[in-house]
């Protein structure tokens, strides 16, 4: 179980003296074991710094973030991050990025080469284990960044916009490969999106966030059975949690000065 | 063409190494043609004719055992300069690129090697270690060095942080930060860097012995330009040329090797 209390999180401005930006502002919320929690708020609201603090990227000074009752204070073993850029070794192949996580790690060789390709089969990229990832588009590319995620068998994974870079089709079909993954094997997800529909179709819960200094400003229950029909972007529960998270996040945008 | 293995993706690529040495070679006949042209022209006895160039060259490479002397000569400070500036300009380069601080120490003495013409500075550092083999090794780093370091640097600064980022995500320490990302993200621009370093280290090669010391192939330049043997001129600065090109083939070769992924940024 993630714990998040009372977190507040300044960054240090480049001018001289002037104080610094205050990106978080007592951040307060817990995520359960198995859950998968998508994280929505207006740009600039703090999200992706909130989700590289739990992933023990950028230390904090004020509050407390816990995983099992045990404090943050850098990376580990039972977390692995999918980024919105991919990340992916421009000089290996698909093949060596999946392993990178486990190659790290020490893993043997063998033995890594053998997990990385039963992740490539499952994400549907079986035969593309020699291509660079120049030779993939970028669905394929966030395909491996994904196997490669789950290859060091992390019990959370955090996603920071990992299709806000692509194509609407892509991104539908990733969604879909993404929940058929998690039905498999419930991990913990934290999943951050600027997208309603997304958030709704993938969460258990939606954190909706204000405007920076972000702030988390209501947790939203998505009761919608799983697994999620194909059709469930027309259920009235739907179209009510989108609509209700529209209305909030267009108030927070347009009350800014 | 990507199904077919047989004679016709061979087949392709034969024409493709015809196709581009025959239009190499066409360019040179072309600038050869149009030398001689000029030279018709122009009423200048100094101007060495094609052919005769051909047969200066010729009995450089064969028959006269001071050049292959004084190629030898000049090639040790070469070697020797240019190790010495690998050996020192890509750690500098490395270290200058991941830590700000000690970049910003550096900074101002890469700036004035970068713009300053060292060419001046010959001179001084003769006054200072003499005419011998430590000078000209010298010299050639100062030309060099600081290429490499740059260019180096750079890369280390290219590298996208958030590769860097990922591999903290999955537990990566410093050193294999270094190895796995760092390195290989940085190494095409290190490489660029030692090829325009290799360039300048051969400029620094044969200008120290122009300038001052005449030993080696500078002295074999000054002599010949003495008694107006400009053959004999053009075929020394040819035959440094065609040592240069060789040395930067052997490098990109060695590059593909090493650096698959790099796109490819030659300056021939």
């Amino acid at each position: 179980m993630i714990r998040v209390k009372g977190l507040c999180k300044e960054f240090a401005t480049f001018d001289n003296g002037s104080g610094g930006v205050l990106a978080l502002s007592d951040i307060d919320f817990e995520v359960r074991d198995n859950e998968f929690v998508t994280v929505i708020g207006p740009s600039g609201c703090g999200k992706t710094t909130l989700l590289r603090i739990i992933a023990g990227l950028i230390p904090y000074h004020q509050g407390e973030v816990s995983i099992d009752s045990r404090p943050v204070v850098g990376p580990g073993p039972e977390r692995a991050v999918v980024f919105q850029s991919f990340a992916l070794l421009p000089w290996a192949d698909v093949l060596g990025n999946v392993t990178f996580g486990l190659d790290v790690r020490g893993e043997a060789k063998s033995e890594s080469q053998a997990r990385a390709k039963e992740l490539i089969k499952l994400v549907g990229l079986e035969g593309f284990e020699k291509r660079l990832p120049k030779e993939l588009s970028g669905g394929m590319q966030q395909r491996v960044g994904l196997a490669r995620a789950l290859a060091v068998n992390p019990r959370i994974l955090l996603m920071d916009e990992p299709f806000g870079a692509l194509d609407e089709q892509t991104r539908r079909l990733l969604q879909e490969q993404l929940l058929q993954l998690w039905e498999r094997e419930r991990k913990t997800v934290i999943f951050i999106t600027h997208s309603m529909e997304e958030a709704v179709m993938l969460g258990d819960r939606v954190m909706l966030m204000t405007p920076r200094p972000g702030r988390v400003k209501e947790m939203i229950d998505v009761p919608l059975k799983r697994p999620r029909p194909r059709d469930v972007e027309k259920s009235p529960a739907f179209v009510e949690i989108k609509e209700y998270l529209w209305e909030n996040l267009r108030a927070m945008q347009t009350a800014q000065p | 063409m990507r199904g077919i293995v047989d004679g016709t993706a061979v087949e392709g690529k034969i024409n493709s190494f015809a196709r581009d040495w025959g239009l190499r070679l066409a360019v040179f006949v072309a600038a050869v043609g149009l030398w001689e042209f000029f030279l018709s022209r122009a009423q200048n006895f100094l101007l060495p004719t094609f052919p005769h160039i051909a047969s200066a060259l010729f009995h450089l490479v064969f028959l006269e055992p001071r050049f292959w002397e004084a190629l030898y000569i000049s090639n040790q400070a070469l070697v020797l300069g240019y190790a010495g500036s690998v050996l020192v300009g890509i750690p500098l380069g490395l270290i200058a690129g991941r830590l700000r601080w000690m970049d910003r120490i550096l900074n101002p003495y890469f700036g004035v090697l970068l713009v300053m013409p060292v060419a001046p500075l010959i001179p001084i550092v003769i006054i200072a270690l003499g005419l011998g083999l430590v000078a000209r090794v010298s010299i050639v780093v100062l030309f060099a060095v600081v290429f490499i370091t740059i260019n180096t640097r750079a890369g280390v600064r290219g590298v996208e942080p958030a590769l860097i980022e990922m591999a903290k995500s999955f537990g990566a320490s410093e050193g294999q930060i270094w190895r796995r990302i760092i390195v290989p993200g940085a190494l095409p621009a290190i490489f660029a860097g030692l090829r325009i370093g290799l360039g300048r280290a051969i400029t620094g090669m044969v200008m120290v012995e122009l300038i001052l010391v005449a030993s080696g192939l500078g002295r074999l330049l000054l002599e010949f330009s003495g008694r107006m043997q400009s053959d004999l001129v053009f075929a020394t600065v040819l035959a440094v040329i065609v040592e240069a090109l060789t040395l930067l083939a052997a490098m990109q070769a060695l590059e593909r090797k090493i650096a698959p992924w790099a796109p490819d940024i030659s300056i021939r």
